[in-house]
C-alpha cells in the first residue's frame, strides 16, 4: 500500500514537472546566454571580495580610504539626485507642455549625454571650468576653482545622468490628458495648484523611479569623473574611482570589496525602482 | 504558541518603516564624519601627488612615519592626502591646476612639462638636495616562474614570439625610463654599430602585445597572466615579491639604467601658513629615516651606503643613468622622439 502511493507521489511530481520543464527553457536559456556576459564576471567580484574570508573582507572595507570614497559617492548621488529631479523635472515639463520652436531640437540636445563618451563630458567641463576655460578664467581671479573638488564632480554628475529624470518624466506628463488641467483652470486653480494637485499625485511613481535611477547612475559614474576629480582620497575620490585605483595598483582583493558593495546597493537601488514602477503600473489598471 | 501571521496591510506597513529606518541609518551612517563634534580643530595637510609605484612606500611608510614625527616636534597633527597614476598623468592633472602642494614625478621630463605650462616657474627641484632626486631604482625584466622563454639580457626580448607587456610612453614615466633602459642597452655593448639602439627598440617593440597606463598597471596586467615579459622597475618586482607574489623572476639585464625620481614643489599652491611644514616634510624626504624606508621597500637610496641593507637587490654589471645621455631633454628628443616614435613606431604601424 505505501509502496504505491509513494509511487503515485512521484508521477504526480513528475507529471508536474514535466509541465513546468517547457515554461521554463526560455529563462534557462536566457541564464545561459548571459553567463559568460554578465552573471560570471559579477559573480568573480564577489568571489574575489570574499576570497581572503568575511574578516579579510571587512577588514578591506573599514580603510579610511575606503569609507570615505563610499560616503562621499553616496552624498554626491544623493545630492545629484535632488537637483536633478527639480531640474529634470522642470525641462520635462517645459518640453512636453509648452510649444515653441526648436522644442525637438531642444529635446535631443537635453538627452545627449546618454551617447557622450562621459570621458568627453569630463574634459568639456574641465575646458570650460578648469583655469584654462571660459568661466575658469574668470572665476581665478576671485579664488574659485570648482573643478578638482566636490563640486566639480557634482557638476559633472548633474551632466551625465540629466536625461535619466527627464527620461521617465517626460513619457508621463506626454500620455497625461491635457483636460485634466483644463478643468482644474475652469474652477479657478492657479498654475501652481494645478501642478500640485493634478500633475504631481501622478508624477509621484516617476519621480521616484527617476530620482532613484538618476542615484544609481551617479554612484557608478567613473568616466567624467576621472577626469574632473582629481582623485584625491580622503578629498574627491569617489567608490569607483577608488576602485580603479586599487585595481591598478594591484590590490585585487580591496577593490572588488568596494565593488561588491556598489553591486549591492545598485540591486537594492533597482528593487526598490521596479517596486514603484509595479505600484504605478497598478495605478494605471485601476483608472 | 505559532506567532499568528500578521494580515497583509500589516506587513506592508511593516516593510516600509523598516525600509525607511534603514535608509536613514544609511544616510546618518553617511554624513557621520560631517557632523559638528565639538572640539576636534581640523589638521593642517599636505596634498600630494605622485607617481604610480610610489603609492605603498608614501602612504604605509613614508606619511605615518613623517605624521609622528611632526606630531612629536610640534603637537600638532598632519593629515596627509595622495593620489596616485602614471606619471605622465599626474603632470597632466597638475597642468590642469588640481591643488597639489607636492609633485613626486618619474622623469624630470615630466617636470620640465610643468615650467612649460607655466605651473612652477624655472627648475626649482635643481635647488633641493641631489637635484631633486629622492630615489632611484633600475630597470629589470619580470618574466614568468622558471624563464621559460630564456630571456635573460634586452636582447632576448628582440626574438619572434616572446610577447611584452610595456607601459605607455604617452601616460607613464617609466616607459621613457624602459626605451632609454632598450636603447642605451644595445648602444653601450663593446663594438655596438651605430644603429644598434634603432634595432633593439624595434625587436622589442615589433614584440609589444598590451600598453598599460602607468608601471604599476602594466605590473598589474602580467600578474593577471598576460604576457611573456614585462620591462619595469626593479622595485616593483623586489616589492611584489616581498609581498607573496610568486608570478615572475627577475632577470637582470648586462647594462641598464638607474631610474631617477623627482619632487618638485609646487611654489603657488603653498600658502605662507603651510610653508615650515612642507619645508619639514621635503627635509624629511631626504633624512636618513626616510631613505631607509625607501630601501627597505626596494628603492635604491640617493645614499648609496644605505643600500646595503636590501639583500634583494641584484648585481648589475654596467649600470647608467639618463645624464649619459646628456640629460632628459635631450634623451627625449633624440631617442624617444626622433629614433623610437618617429623611427620606430611607424616602421612597426604604419
Amino acid at each position: 500500500m505505501e509502496k504505491r502511493s509513494a509511487q503515485g507521489d512521484k508521477a504526480m511530481n513528475h507529471n508536474t514537472y514535466q509541465k513546468k520543464i517547457p515554461s521554463m527553457l526560455p529563462a534557462g536559456f536566457l541564464i545561459l546566454v548571459m553567463m559568460p556576459l554578465l552573471l560570471l564576471p559579477l559573480a568573480s567580484v564577489f568571489i574575489y571580495a570574499l576570497q581572503g574570508g568575511l574578516q579579510k573582507f571587512i577588514s578591506h572595507l573599514v580603510t579610511k580610504d575606503a569609507l570615505f570614497a563610499l560616503r562621499f559617492s553616496l552624498i554626491i548621488a544623493f545630492a545629484t539626485a535632488c537637483i536633478n529631479t527639480v531640474l529634470g523635472t522642470y525641462a520635462a515639463y517645459v518640453l512636453s507642455k509648452t510649444r515653441f520652436p526648436g522644442r525637438e531640437q531642444l529635446g535631443i540636445i537635453l538627452n545627449l549625454p546618454v551617447a557622450i563618451p562621459n570621458v568627453v563630458v569630463g574634459t568639456s567641463l574641465l575646458l570650460l571650468w578648469g583655469p584654462i576655460g571660459l568661466f575658469g578664467q574668470i572665476l581665478e581671479p576671485f579664488g574659485i576653482q570648482p573643478m578638482f573638488t566636490a563640486v566639480g564632480v557634482l557638476l559633472a554628475h548633474i551632466f551625465v545622468t540629466f536625461p535619466y529624470m527627464l527620461g521617465t518624466i517626460k513619457p508621463v506628463l506626454d500620455d497625461m490628458q491635457t483636460t485634466y488641467e483644463e478643468a482644474a483652470f475652469t474652477i479657478g486653480a492657479n498654475r501652481w495648484q494645478t501642478f500640485r494637485y493634478i500633475v504631481f499625485p501622478v508624477l509621484k511613481g516617476g519621480l521616484v523611479t527617476g530620482a532613484l535611477l538618476t542615484f544609481a547612475h551617479s554612484l557608478g559614474e567613473f568616466g567624467a569623473t576621472v577626469m574632473v576629480s582629481g582623485n584625491l582620497r580622503l578629498r574627491t575620490q569617489t567608490a569607483p574611482l577608488y576602485i580603479f585605483s586599487q585595481f591598478e595598483a594591484g590590490n585585487i582583493e580591496a577593490a572588488n570589496a568596494v565593488a561588491a558593495i556598489l553591486a549591492v546597493v545598485s540591486f537594492l537601488l533597482f528593487s526598490l525602482i521596479i517596486y514603484f514602477t509595479g505600484r504605478k503600473y497598478n495605478w494605471g489598471h485601476h483608472r | 504558541m505559532s506567532i499568528p501571521p500578521l494580515p497583509l496591510r500589516k506587513h506592508r506597513l511593516l516593510i516600509k518603516i523598516v525600509t525607511v529606518c534603514l535608509i536613514l541609518a544609511l544616510a546618518l551612517w553617511t554624513i557621520w564624519p560631517w557632523l559638528p563634534s565639538g572640539s576636534k580643530n581640523r589638521p593642517q595637510t599636505i596634498v600630494i601627488y605622485g607617481f604610480s609605484i610610489l603609492e605603498p612606500v608614501i602612504t604605509k611608510s613614508i606619511f605615518p612615519a613623517f605624521q609622528k614625527k611632526w606630531q612629536a616636534q610640534t603637537g600638532y597633527d598632519v593629515e596627509i592626502v595622495a593620489s596616485f597614476a602614471g606619471s605622465g598623468t599626474v603632470t597632466n592633472q597638475l597642468i590642469m591646476g588640481v591643488p597639489a602642494e607636492l609633485a613626486l614625478l618619474s622623469t624630470e621630463l615630466d617636470a620640465e612639462r610643468l615650467i612649460q605650462a607655466g605651473t612652477i616657474k624655472t627648475e626649482t627641484w635643481k635647488r633641493l638636495p641631489h637635484g631633486g632626486v629622492i630615489n632611484r631604482t633600475p630597470f629589470v625584466i619580470l618574466v614568468r616562474p622558471g624563464n621559460p622563454k630564456k630571456i635573460h639580457d634586452f636582447t632576448d626580448l628582440t626574438k619572434p614570439g616572446i610577447r611584452i607587456i610595456h607601459p605607455d610612453p604617452l601616460t607613464s614615466g617609466g616607459a621613457n625610463w624602459a626605451i632609454i633602459a632598450e636603447y642605451g642597452a644595445a648602444v653601450r655593448r663593446p663594438g655596438a654599430n651605430p644603429d644598434a639602439g634603432r634595432l633593439m627598440l624595434l625587436g622589442i617593440w615589433r614584440n609589444v602585445v598590451a600598453q598599460a597606463g602607468s608601471a604599476r598597471a602594466a605590473k598589474t596586467q602580467f600578474d593577471n597572466g598576460f604576457g611573456d615579459a614585462l620591462i619595469t622597475y626593479e622595485q616593483d618586482g623586489i616589492w611584489s615579491r616581498a609581498h607573496g607574489s610568486t608570478h615572475f623572476e627577475i632577470v637582470y639585464p648586462r647594462s641598464t639604467i638607474l631610474s631617477e625620481h623627482t619632487l618638485v614643489i609646487i611654489d603657488h599652491n603653498i600658502t605662507q601658513a603651510q610653508r615650515d611644514l612642507i619645508q619639514a616634510f621635503t627635509d624629511f624626504l631626504w633624512s636618513e629615516e626616510a631613505q631607509r624606508l625607501f630601501v627597505s621597500h626596494g628603492f635604491r637610496s640617493v645614499d648609496e651606503k644605505l643600500n646595503s641593507a636590501n639583500r634583494e637587490f641584484g648585481h648589475i654589471e654596467d649600470p647608467f643613468y639618463i645624464s649619459d645621455f646628456g640629460g632628459w631633454r635631450q634623451a627625449k628628443s633624440s631617442i624617444i622622439d626622433e629614433t623610437w616614435k618617429n623611427g620606430v613606431l611607424r616602421e612597426i604601424r604604419p
